[in-house]
C-alpha cells in the first residue's frame, strides 16, 4: 500500500508535467493577444521556473482543508501561486490549434465556476507518482498539450488547451513542490459541526 | 548517557509535538553562530541535535527508555545541521528574520510564498506540520558549459586610424550541471497566537538559480473562518442564543473551548438582549507572552416565544411581572 505522504493535498502547491510533451503547467503576466485576451498559460521545459507553481484547493473555501488528500473525481481549482488567477477555460479558440483556449482568471484566487477541473485518475487518491487528467467540470474538455510552440515574446512555450478527448496528451504528473503531508488526526474540530 | 528529557526541557511524558517545540526554540537560542563566547556552545547543540534525533523517533525513544544513551543499537549518526534544516532551512543560521546578507553579484533563484491555512485551533493550542519539499538542486555533470554570460563591448581595428565597435555576448566556462530533483521533510511551527499573514522562512528552500545561490520558501499564515469563535487580535468572541425563560431566571451552561475544556457560565441575573460576558484569561495566548491570554466576549440573545400566550397566560405574565407600560421614543444610533 502506498503511504499517504505520496498523496497530493489540498493546499500543496506543485508543479504539474506533461508526460507526453515533458513540459510544466505555467503562467505568467502575459495577456493572449486573441480570444479572451486573459491571462495566457502556457507549458515550459524548466524545471526551475517559480511560475510554474500552482496552488491545489478546494471547489469553495473550507471544502478541502488543509492536508486532505485529493480524491479522484473530487473538482479542485488550481491557483496560479505568483499571480494568484485560477486555472480557467471557456469557449474562446486557442491561439494555434484553434482548441479550447486556458486560461488564467480572477483576482487574489476568487475567480468564478469555470475554474472548477475535475481529478480524474484510477484508485481512490491522486497519487503523487501518477500520471492523472484534469476534465473542466463546465465544458467536459481536457487539460491539454499537443506540442505547437509560441514565437515572440514567449518563445518555445508551448500552447495549453482543452480537447474534447482524453488522451496521452492529457496526462499530468505531480513533479517539485511543497506537499502537506496528510495530518494524522483532523486539524481543527469545527468540521464535524 | 545523557539525560536527553533534561537536555530538551521536556517531560518523560512529553508528546512528539512537545518535543518539536522544544527543539526548535532551543536550536535557536544554543545554536553556536549565537554563542561566539561560549566554548562549550558546540557540544550544547551537539547534545541537543542527538536529543531531539532520538526522542522524536518514536523507536528509539523507546530503547532509550528503557536502556538508556547506551542501549541505543546504531547510535545517532544523523548530522545535527541536517536535523536543524527540516526547522529553519539549509541557511538555517540567520536568526531573527534578517534577511541574508545579499550579494548582489550573485543571482539568486525565486522565493516561494505558500500560504498555510491554520485553524483557530492550532492558533490557540499550536501545531506543527509536516511538508515534504520537493525541489530541482544543481548537481555537477559531466562537461563544461557557458555562464555567468554578460554584455561587453569589443574594439576591432579595421584598418588605420579605423576602429569598429561592436556589442558581444561573452561567456565563462564553468563545470556542467544538472538540475535533480531532491525531497527532504520540512516542519513548520503553528506558534500559539500566531497572527495572520506572519511567515516562516525556510532559507535557501525556494527555487535554485545555476549561477548562484536558492532563493527561500515561505510559508504564510492564513487563519479560516471558525463557526463558533471569532478572533479580534487576542479576544475571542461568541454569541449565545437564551430563551427567554433563561433571560429571566437565569441558567447553567458550558461552551466548549478549542482545546476541548468547557468555560462554565453561571448566570442569577436577568440577561437582556445584547448583554455581553467577559470571561478574562479564555481569549488566544498573545504570540509574544503565552502566558497572557485575551478574554472571551460572550454575547447573548433572546429567543423569544413564536406561538401567541393566550387570554389567561398574558393576564398571568402581567401579574407576574407587574411592569408598567415604558414606551419610550429614543435615538438609539447616536452617529453610529
Amino acid at each position: 500500500a502506498k503511504s499517504d505522504a505520496g498523496l497530493v493535498t489540498c493546499g500543496s502547491v506543485l508543479k504539474l508535467f506533461n508526460t507526453q510533451h515533458r513540459v510544466r503547467l505555467h503562467s505568467h503576466d502575459i495577456k493572449y493577444g486573441s480570444g479572451s485576451g486573459q491571462q495566457s498559460v502556457t507549458g515550459v521545459e524548466a524545471s526551475d521556473d517559480a511560475n510554474s507553481y500552482w496552488r491545489i484547493r478546494g471547489g469553495t473555501e473550507g471544502e478541502c482543508p488543509r492536508g486532505s488528500p485529493v480524491r479522484c473525481g473530487q473538482a479542485v481549482r488550481l491557483t496560479h501561486v505568483l499571480t494568484g488567477k485560477n486555472l480557467h477555460t471557456h469557449h474562446f479558440p486557442s491561439p494555434l490549434t484553434n482548441n479550447q483556449e486556458v486560461s488564467a482568471f480572477g483576482e487574489d484566487g476568487e475567480g468564478d465556476d469555470l475554474d472548477l477541473w475535475t481529478v480524474r485518475c484510477s484508485g481512490q487518491h491522486w497519487e503523487r507518482e501518477a500520471a492523472v487528467r484534469f476534465q473542466h467540470v463546465g465544458t467536459s474538455v481536457f487539460l491539454s498539450v499537443t506540442g505547437e510552440q509560441y514565437g515572440s515574446p514567449i518563445r518555445g512555450q508551448h500552447e495549453v488547451h482543452g480537447m474534447a478527448s482524453a488522451s496521452a496528451h492529457n496526462k499530468w504528473k505531480a513533479m517539485e513542490g511543497i506537499f502537506i503531508k496528510p495530518s494524522p488526526e483532523a486539524p481543527g474540530g469545527h468540521d464535524e459541526l | 548517557g545523557r539525560d536527553f528529557y533534561k537536555i530538551l526541557g521536556v517531560p518523560r511524558s512529553a508528546s512528539i509535538k512537545d518535543i518539536k517545540k522544544a527543539y526548535r526554540k532551543l536550536a535557536l537560542q544554543l545554536h553556536p553562530d549565537r554563542n561566539p563566547d561560549d566554548p562549550r556552545a558546540q557540544e550544547k547543540f551537539q547534545d541537543l541535535g542527538a536529543a531531539y534525533e532520538v526522542l522524536s523517533d518514536s523507536e528509539k525513544r523507546k530503547q532509550y527508555d528503557t536502556y538508556g544513551e547506551e542501549g541505543l543499537k546504531d547510535g545517532h549518526q544523523s548530522s545535527h545541521g541536517d536535523i536543524f534544516s527540516h526547522f529553519f532551512g539549509d541557511f538555517g543560521f540567520m536568526f531573527g528574520g534578517t534577511p541574508r546578507q545579499q550579494d548582489r553579484n550573485i543571482p539568486r533563484g525565486s522565493d516561494i510564498i505558500v500560504d498555510l491555512e491554520v485553524t483557530l485551533e492550532e492558533v490557540y493550542a499550536g501545531n506543527f506540520v509536516e511538508v515534504v519539499r520537493n525541489k530541482p538542486v544543481a548537481r555537477q555533470a559531466p562537461g563544461k558549459r557557458k555562464c555567468n554570460c554578460r554584455q561587453e563591448m569589443r574594439t576591432t581595428q579595421l584598418g588605420p586610424g579605423r576602429f569598429q565597435m561592436t556589442q558581444e555576448v561573452v561567456c565563462d566556462e564553468c563545470p556542467n550541471v544538472k538540475l535533480v530533483n531532491e525531497e527532504r521533510t520540512l516542519e513548520v511551527e503553528i506558534e500559539p497566537g500566531v497572527r495572520d499573514g506572519m511567515e516562516y522562512p525556510f532559507i535557501g528552500e525556494g527555487e535554485p538559480h545555476v549561477d548562484g545561490e536558492p532563493g527561500d520558501l515561505r510559508f504564510r499564515i492564513k487563519v479560516v473562518k471558525h463557526s463558533i469563535f471569532e478572533r479580534r487580535g487576542d479576544d475571542l468572541y461568541t454569541n449565545v442564543t437564551i430563551s427567554l425563560v433563561e433571560s429571566l431566571v437565569g441558567f447553567d451552561m458550558d461552551i466548549t473551548h478549542l482545546d476541548g475544556h468547557k468555560v462554565h457560565i453561571s448566570r442569577d441575573k436577568i440577561t437582556r438582549p445584547g448583554a455581553k460576558l467577559w470571561k478574562k484569561g479564555e481569549g488566544l495566548p498573545n504570540f509574544d507572552n503565552n502566558n497572557i491570554k485575551g478574554s472571551l466576549i460572550i454575547t447573548f440573545d433572546v429567543d423569544f416565544p413564536k406561538e401567541q400566550l393566550s387570554e389567561e397566560a398574558r393576564e398571568g405574565i402581567k401579574q407576574l411581572l407587574k411592569q408598567g407600560s415604558v414606551q419610550k421614543v429614543y435615538n438609539g444610533l447616536q452617529g453610529y
